[in-house]
């Protein structure tokens, strides 16, 4: 699982959140305070909950009309906007449902400014390998 | 030559559909049958309608700019991602795709 910190090491990281299925942010880190704040987080934090839900519909429903797979689920969410990207990742809940845990750890996301945004990186970093029990 | 073939010579790049701002299908290009580019045109068009929308709502409720109009969105699967900046679409193997270098290209492209 790639923490808030490592998130942070990434070209152009602004911030970095967790949060939770419904859209609560849980944890967060600030690199320019006076361009993104905690509040802003939280309502991101949401549209991106509701986001990775619809994706993830959608996912389904073309594998099911195509008959392709490789889709479903939808691992990461990525919004390139004017200036700013961010990039979420349930990557970790899908491993922890795999495993049949029933408590699954939050989404992550990063915030990133688009002229040094590296979308390669930011998904290795989430798409890490666990580490060996 | 269309424009929009050169991204299909991408690494990683299994389709490329252009569409319309209705979501009907203009061209597209790689290995998938012509009803399912179709479909990918249009599900790429209200996706796009849905991020610029929520896009929107973010900036107003926050006051934050910088992230409208937005420019694209990266939805990635186990496997295969979607990409789509302006009306172009991709389709990518995520273990072959330079996602970087398919955004770039597609935001040359769209401004074509």
């Amino acid at each position: 699982m790639a923490t808030l910190d490592e998130l942070m090491q990434l070209p152009g990281a602004m911030a970095a959140f967790e949060f939770r299925g419904s859209g609560e942010l849980l944890e967060q880190r600030i690199a320019y305070p006076e361009r993104i704040n905690e509040s802003t987080l939280d309502l991101l934090a949401h549209m991106c909950a509701a986001n990775m839900s619809i994706a993830t519909m959608q996912a389904r429903g073309w594998e099911k009309v195509t008959h392709m797979k490789g889709f479903y689920p939808i691992q990461e969410f990525t919004l390139v906007g004017f200036d700013w990207s961010v990039v979420v990742s349930g990557l970790d809940r899908e491993r922890f449902k795999d495993r049949g845990k029933a408590s699954l750890p939050p989404f992550t996301g990063v915030v990133l400014a688009n002229e040094k945004a590296d979308y390669e990186a930011a998904f290795a970093t989430m798409e890490k390998p666990e580490p060996a029990p | 030559m269309s424009m929009i073939r050169r991204i299909l010579a991408l690494d990683g790049v299994n389709v490329v559909c252009h569409f319309r701002d209705d979501g009907y299908l203009l061209e597209g290009y790689g290995l998938m049958a012509r009803d399912d580019m179709a479909r990918l045109a249009q599900f790429a068009h209200d996706y796009r309608r849905m991020a610029q929308g929520n896009a929107d709502q973010l900036a107003m409720f926050t006051g934050m700019r910088g992230w409208t109009p937005p420019h694209g969105w990266i939805l990635r699967g186990v496997a295969q991602s979607v990409c789509s900046v302006g009306n172009l679409v991709c389709l990518v193997d995520n273990d072959e795709a330079l996602l970087n270098e398919i955004m770039l290209e597609l935001r040359e492209v769209s401004h074509w």
